[in-house]
């Protein structure tokens, strides 16, 4: 392996190069840091390692093995990791929206949860900046939360079949629905192209119109001087005997390499940083570093994500086009009304035939499959999707632990435990029920609903005690000043929206934090 | 089946050459399955050729031989399983124990192997076995329904990965570098596949 630093100690060694990693090295970098970012995965080039195909590109997401556990066992992979330089940004679909002041205060508002040691106006600015600097794509006016536009770049034009059929379903009802705000061009940007509406962007953009930071902020990063190294699995972070971080170790292609570092960063997302703070603990930290609140992989959330899927009369070609176009957040905030608190957002939802056949053969109406499943596969041009993105309590008890089991590193193997809360449970309820409406709005038959869930939030949640929190709201962990994690694990709460804009958002943040902190000769 | 394909004669491999090199050859290839296994054994997969048939409804052996070639691939991989539920056999032993309990159970039932039972009956024991009702001892180190949904996940991803499968059910296929252009509720790019019912 040819490195730049391999004797060196560089200024910041970036775990995860991901949604936040990506980021962090581009700021940080352009700021003329001595930066490297290390990657679990492979470094792809989308015009050869990509491919309009399903089963093929499953390899996007994080495979290796979770023990999962709890009343509610997550399924772990593509629906919500990535595995590779861009991490989850190069299969996302692309929605980018923002949360709401109400999501930074759930304990003041509701009594559920806690505040976020910030508040939506200490995230603003850096919502505008990611968002112009890819240039999402969105309507003249979003109707809800803080923001309502005009976004950089116009919605996107046209729709699929299943946005405008999800559309007519909602404006039957008096329900709001807009374009989905997107990290995807509708012109052409920075050489990029505007979208085809191919409709792949879980499999990976080939033509470079959804943006990721496989495409955008890690080349910036590396001709800023980043040095980005791929397939390189980070199994410690190293200490030194004051107690500070002095840089991490690594293995690539069965050979342990290390690399020291003033300032170590983990953006390794919500299994693995924890994980990797387990992995590291020595005498000093016996309970992982970082770990000295006990907070360390708990209360981590997810969205629920179950999918109602409709039979229609007339087609509907749920694998073209964009597959989210059309969003509501119409039930985003609480409704004293309802048997819940906090809320969700829905999208239309396109699905290529694969994750179509995952969902309906074993849906809550139960298997699905032999004769039966072929007889309804032959419909699959006649249904229309409808998912939810709803907000999920955190709870102590849903946790990132881990067990003996080891794996090719010899590491550890997390373990990912998760149930539902009662509220969460309603929440679902009540979102099942609407998008059923929106279905038989449209002139459908709600025939399938099918439980899942999607992304992951907390573990390492924020805060200004360093007693119940693991991070400053600079993702600064309380215990070693010179260890950051930045990444979704340090979330309060989990929001009702897709939560890629607001990790973006904090890693541009944390990244002026560390700028002005290094200037001030602070770290 | 008694129902009919909407597209009985759209051929999704007709439209190939308006594909990218590389998905053009990750589709081409499911056209020719290999028939020598890493993993599974000659007799696991005649077993599993035939619980495929039954998951599928489908007995075309072009498409069976496809699944298999998947199958073995997927468990002869070094790659993670994504997720496992705590207490749960590997994937590897869950579909060679699973295998294995399946047969058993035919022979203590009905004294022949589970390939040379009638159709109805084999469909039986996986509806006993998707409802953890496949009741002999065989069962107690074999999670019934956990098996029975590896098997339905591994075999449906295959089949419906398929370009003759795509044909069938009307799907578009690979879409790159042409995309889509008409996108309004019930319009057709004119290579899509056109409905033919009367």
């Amino acid at each position: 392996m040819n490195r730049k630093y391999e004797n060196e100690e560089v200024d910041v060694v970036i775990v995860g190069a991901g949604a936040a990693g990506g980021v962090l090295a581009h700021e940080l970098s352009k700021a003329k840091m001595k930066v490297v970012v290390l990657d679990a995965g492979p470094m792809r080039d989308p015009q050869k390692d990509f491919a309009s195909d399903e089963l093929t590109m499953k390899n996007l997401g994080w495979q290796d093995t979770r023990i999962v556990d709890g009343q509610d066992p997550l399924t772990m992979g593509h629906n919500n990791s990535g595995r590779g330089v861009g991490g989850g940004t190069v299969h996302f679909t692309g929605v980018f929206l923002r949360f709401h002041d109400v999501d930074f205060k759930a304990r003041t508002i509701d009594g559920v949860a806690e505040d976020w040691p910030i508040s939506y106006e200490d995230i603003a600015p850096y919502y505008d900046k990611i968002e112009n600097e890819i240039a999402v794509s969105g309507p003249k006016y979003f109707p809800w939360g803080n923001f309502h536009g005009p976004y950089p770049y116009p919605e996107r034009e046209p729709l699929s079949p299943n946005a405008y059929m999800f559309q007519n379903g909602c404006e039957k009802l008096g329900i709001e629905s807009t374009v989905a705000p997107l990290a995807i061009l509708s012109a052409p940007f920075e050489g990029r192209p505007p979208c085809i509406n191919r409709g792949f962007c879980n499999q990976g953009c080939m033509p470079d119109a959804k943006f990721s930071t496989l495409i955008v902020h890690i080349p910036k990063a590396i001709d800023e001087g980043a040095e980005v190294l791929p397939d390189c699995m980070v199994t410690r972070v190293l200490m030194n005997n004051q107690g500070k971080a002095a840089g991490v170790e690594f293995i690539h292609q069965g050979k342990t390499h290390q690399q020291k570092a003033k300032l170590v960063i983990l953006s390794a997302y919500v299994v693995e940083t924890p994980r990797l703070l387990f992995n590291s603990a020595n005498a000093q930290f016996p309970d992982g570093l970082a770990n000295s609140s006990g907070w360390v992989g708990k209360a981590f959330m997810t969205h629920s994500s179950h999918d109602v899927y409709g039979k229609f009369n007339q087609e509907i070609r749920l694998y073209k086009g964009t597959p989210v176009l059309a969003t509501t957040q119409a039930f985003y905030r609480t409704d004293a009304n309802r048997n819940f608190v906090r809320g969700y957002t829905l999208h239309a939802h396109g699905a290529r035939p694969v994750e179509f056949v995952n969902g309906i053969s074993k849906s809550n109406e139960g298997f699905l499959w032999g004769a039966k499943l072929r007889e309804t596969m032959l419909n699959y041009n006649y249904y229309g999707r409808i998912t939810l993105v709803g907000e999920v309590l955190p709870n102590e008890k849903n946790t990132i632990t881990l067990v003996e089991e080891k794996d090719e590193y010899g590491l550890p193997l997390a373990k990912v435990t998760f149930s539902f809360s009662d509220n969460d449970l309603q929440l679902i309820s009540h979102a099942v029920k609407t998008m059923k409406e929106i279905i038989k709005a449209a002139d459908g038959k709600p025939e399938f609903v099918v439980p899942d869930t999607a992304h992951l939030m907390g573990g390492c949640r924020m805060g200004d005690n360093p007693t119940s929190s693991v991070v400053n709201s600079f993702g600064q962990t309380h215990d070693i000043s010179n260890l950051f994690i930045c990444d979704a694990s340090t979330f309060v709460t989990s929001g009702g929206g897709n939560p890629t804009n607001t990790v973006m958002a904090l890693a541009a943040r944390t990244a002026d934090y560390i700028k002005q902190e290094m200037r001030a000769r602070n770290l | 089946m008694s129902k009919r394909s909407h597209y009985p004669t759209y051929d999704v491999m007709k439209e190939k050459d308006e594909w990218d090199n590389h998905t053009q050859q990750i589709v081409s290839n499911r056209l020719h399955p290999t028939t020598s296994y890493s993993f599974l054994t000659q007799e696991e997969s005649t077993i599993l050729q035939t619980i495929c048939k039954q998951l599928t409804g489908d007995e075309r052996e072009s498409l069976i031989l496809y699944i298999l070639d998947h199958i073995d691939q997927t468990l002869s991989s070094p790659i993670g399983e994504g997720q496992r539920k705590v207490g749960m056999p590997k994937a590897k032993e869950l579909i060679r124990l699973g295998l294995e309990a399946l047969e058993q159970t035919s022979q203590e039932k009905y004294q022949i192997s589970f390939v040379q039972l009638d159709k109805k009956t084999q469909l039986l024991l996986l509806n006993q076995l998707s409802n953890e009702q496949a009741l002999t001892s065989k069962w107690n180190f074999v999670p019934q329904r956990e098996l029975f949904k590896k098997l339905l996940t591994l075999t449906l991803e295959a089949y419906y990965s398929h370009p003759l499968v795509w044909s069938e059910i009307g799907y578009g296929g690979p879409a790159y570098p042409r995309g889509y252009v008409r996108t309004q509720l019930g319009q057709l790019d004119p290579w899509e596949a056109q409905p033919e019912d009367e």
